[in-house]
């Protein structure tokens, strides 16, 4: 979807797939409790393809829904919201961000944009190489400060813009409002931290079977506040160095460190526990769209390989192999910096925006109480 | 278990009052307990999948049922629909008993949420499980699971092997033969029979459509039957709805329910009212319309309203056919334009101005009209107008068997089947007679399965 749905058009692939079922569903309303979808839902009669878009990321994709409805598959109604809202996620995360720059396929675009991050790295490492003046263990014993400014800050601030474009775009999509209210982005962000709409009611998420499991919300947690923690160590080693003017490397009992273990361990825990939890979860029928599916393994090994190596530099900083495990890790973040926009990583963007919007519906009496 | 060795009690039906039998079973003591559901495994439950919410005396409010719903006002509710009870004796029974389902779902397994939007007046009566009547089911399963409960799918129980008065083994139609210390039936009603139902109905059964499974075709019942149980309950009693026409043959539940009733006019096919659309409040009166356009002809009917109220019933599935005048959604419904065009005008004209309030018996009625609308009576005249043909929707049938206090089936000659027992919809003709009450139906199968699996292991293991 790229214009903003005027009136009631007919709907189509995603968006009709998605509008059938949902119509059902405003019609039966028994998964009410279970998250903040169904309440949106029926403040709804009718469906344009930003309001579809809106429910999809409202989703966390517990999947309750799945196993609470008389009407999934072999039933005639052959209700499969989670599978359906999916799609229409994945269909969001491929048309929201601007057209990259390279005319490509998306399988080329990821290869050529990581292949160039890394080359620009290298070229950088070689041009700019670290100077041996600086400490043992520094990363600028590596690649100079300047040269590590650019090749990681670029691609950052790239990734950054281009999301920031994305979600005008979805923004404007989707209708939203309350974004300038301190209730609402406080809702929102108490939600977002602890995956209100994971909870299912009270009654967990039915993943990876049918079987209530907090195990989802749990994982998806430590990979989210890892990520947070992470960010966190970048910037108190910001702040280390260019404030307090001292210098990598730092030591273990110091926040840089601290933050960056545990967030770097938070990753790989929740990462890793995140795809073997992927590889067990139901086929019979498949509750998430083949596509994102593909795309959430994506994310989920491309944030590992970030956390894995961020860990092993720290861990070897002291050893020969400290400069090719930083240049891996360097080469790494730049990719995925450079690339990000254009992953699932965007999810996070989206269905944060989606949650003010929806509290913003709601207003203060909170999701499940509509008008 | 070895060939041959009886099960201790084995529960024909898995909806929720077999589930509730079957893990009753076993906490009272019954060591082996099989439970026979006729689906597979993706559409277990029969009719319970279709649930939402369960009537229960209580003497406070909480958090899901805010006010209390005493055992009085339940007991005048329940005789207030249809004929009242059939038995009155086991109806007040079911009702003293009700006071302790809550509870004892919540120790099973199930979990509450507040009352559902746009179900108008049931909060304070009705409890709301989590994720309605199928999430209820995979509770149960999983609870009954952890008590030990063996369940066997895709086994369709159809007679029972008797040595003198007592059951010996359930015989399945795959020709194999469950032999069971006691055996209590939960197999529900035979509303999916068309055939049977065409004994009472006539050919108005061919426009019935069906709620649940096309699988409730009353087997079970028929055995019963043969072997000498008692009936009870009426041959056309039955729980039917208003539901859209279009709706599937069977198993459409909730989705295909039209709750435009009371804020609309309904006509029949030659475009004239025939009932009060707003009689009572809705959750008291929606089980009514089922067997009123079971009694028109073609048992069709058509629900027709303005823009004005557009919002104030759960959106029809289906959606409702719309025309900037009245004769444009006669047209599209297939009725006579100038016929629908002239109820429409004379109710309109009869409508007494009142403030029009969806959430209580507001006065808003008809002065000098027959049939009279006694609430919520507004003048249709606001495009653009909608409309919806409907037909009944039966949910399930009463008639059944007669049962002790104990669950027992009792036979005609007024002994009983040895070692037999029911519970739910087989057995709800003992209290419901015509009519229906609302979430009564789950009462019932947890109230009755909760008794006939303690009797059934009792009668096992002594």
């Amino acid at each position: 979807m790229t214009e903003p749905a005027a009136g009631p058009a007919p709907l189509a692939g995603v968006f009709a797939a998605a509008e059938r079922q949902l119509v059902i569903c405003n019609a039966c309303r028994y998964c009410e409790g279970y998250c903040a979808v169904f309440p949106a839902l029926e403040r709804r009669l009718e469906l344009a393809a930003g309001d579809i878009t809106h429910l999809a990321d409202l989703c966390h994709d517990c999947r309750d829904c799945y196993t609470a409805c008389m009407y999934a598959p072999p039933h005639e109604f052959a209700i499969n919201l989670p599978a359906a809202l999916s799609a229409v996620r994945g269909h969001t995360c491929d048309e929201y961000p601007p057209r990259p720059p390279w005319p490509a396929s998306r399988r080329a675009t990821m290869a050529v944009t990581g292949l160039a991050a890394i080359a620009v790295l290298a070229v950088l490492g070689g041009a700019a190489g670290g100077s041996g003046q600086a400490a043992a263990a520094s990363p600028y014993r590596v690649i100079a400060y300047p040269a590590l400014l650019v090749a990681a800050g670029l691609p950052a601030a790239w990734g950054a813009a281009v999301m920031a474009w994305s979600a005008a775009r979805y923004w404007r999509d989707t209708g939203g409002r309350g974004l300038a209210s301190p209730r609402v982005l406080l809702a929102a962000l108490s939600q977002a931290a602890t995956l209100r709409n994971l909870r299912g009611g009270g009654a967990g998420c039915a993943y990876p079977g049918d079987e209530p499991s907090a195990a989802r919300r749990r994982l998806h947690g430590l990979v989210a506040w890892g990520f947070a923690a992470c960010v966190a160590s970048t910037v108190a080693a910001a702040i280390s160095q260019d404030i307090a003017g001292d210098p990598p490397p730092y030591p273990v009992l110091s926040a840089p460190v601290l933050l960056g273990v545990a967030g770097g361990a938070g990753m790989v825990a929740g990462c890793a526990g995140l795809l073997a939890l992927r590889r067990v979860a139901h086929t019979e029928p498949a509750r998430e769209d083949p596509a994102l599916a593909r795309r959430g393994r994506a994310l989920l090994a491309g944030l590992l390989t970030l956390a894995v190596t961020g860990l092993l530099t720290l861990v070897l900083r002291d050893t020969a192999a400290f400069a090719p495990v930083l240049a891996v890790h360097l080469a790494a973040v730049v990719a995925c910096f450079a690339i990000a926009p254009y992953t699932k990583f965007t999810h996070a963007v989206f269905r944060f925006l989606a949650l003010v919007r929806d509290n913003a519906e709601a207003g203060p009496a909170g999701p499940g109480r509509a008008p | 278990m070895t060939a041959g060795e009886p099960w201790d009690v084995v529960v024909i039906g898995g909806g929720n009052a077999g589930l509730v039998a079957a893990i009753t079973a076993r906490e009272a003591g019954a060591s082996r307990v099989l439970l026979l559901e006729r689906a597979p495994a993706a559409l277990r439950g029969g009719n319970t999948r279709h649930t939402r919410n369960v009537r229960c005396v209580h003497d406070t409010g909480d958090q899901y049922t805010p006010g209390a719903y005493p055992y009085d006002e339940l007991w005048r509710d329940l005789c207030a629909v249809g004929d009242g009870p059939s038995d009155e004796r086991l109806a007040a029974h079911t009702v003293r008993l009700s006071e302790s389902v809550p509870a004892w779902m919540s120790a099973h397994g199930i979990r509450w949420q507040p009352p559902l939007t746009g179900t108008l007046h049931l909060g304070r009566t009705n409890r709301f499980f989590l994720g309605g009547g199928k999430a209820l089911v995979n509770a149960y399963h999983r609870t009954a699971e952890a008590a030990g409960v063996a369940v066997r799918y895709d086994a369709t129980a159809q007679n029972m092997d008797f040595a003198g008065d007592r059951c010996a083994a359930v015989l399945t139609a795959d020709g194999d033969r469950i032999p069971a210390r006691a055996v209590v039936c939960a197999s529900g009603g035979f509303e999916a029979n068309i055939g049977w139902l065409r004994r009472y109905w006539g050919d108005a059964a061919d426009n019935f459509l069906i709620r649940g499974p096309a699988t409730n075709d009353g087997r079970m019942l028929a055995a019963l039957y043969c072997r000498g149980a008692a009936r009870a309950g009426q041959e056309r009693g039955f729980h039917a709805v208003a539901i859209d026409a279009r709706s599937p043959r069977f198993d459409g539940g909730i989705a295909t329910r039209l709750d435009s009733i009371p804020f609309s006019v309904v006509v029949n096919t030659s475009g004239e009212r025939f009932y009060d659309e707003g009689e009572d409040l809705w959750p008291k009166r929606y089980a009514i319309w089922g067997r009123l356009i079971a009694g028109q002809d073609g048992q069709i009917a058509y629900s027709v309203w303005d823009s004005k109220v557009n919002r104030l019933f759960l959106p029809p599935m289906y959606g409702p056919v719309a025309a900037p005048d009245v004769a444009g959604v006669a047209r599209a419904l297939g009725l006579d334009p100038h016929a629908l065009a002239t109820t429409v005008a004379r109710y309109n004209k009869a409508v007494v101005p009142g403030a029009f309030d969806p959430s209580r018996l507001d006065g808003c009625r008809t002065d000098g009209l027959s049939p009279a609308k006694s609430n919520w009576a507004q003048p249709i005249d606001t495009p653009p107008f909608y409309g919806i043909a409907m037909r009944p929707g039966i949910t399930f049938t009463f008639m059944g068997v007669r049962v002790t206090e104990e669950a027992r089936v009792v036979t005609v000659d007024g002994g009983t089947l040895g070692n037999v027992f029911a519970a739910g919809e087989i057995m709800s003709g003992n209290i419901l007679s015509s009519g229906y009450l609302g979430g009564f139906g789950l009462t019932i199968g947890t109230v009755w399965g909760r008794i006939a699996g303690a009797a059934a292991a009792r009668e096992a293991t002594r």
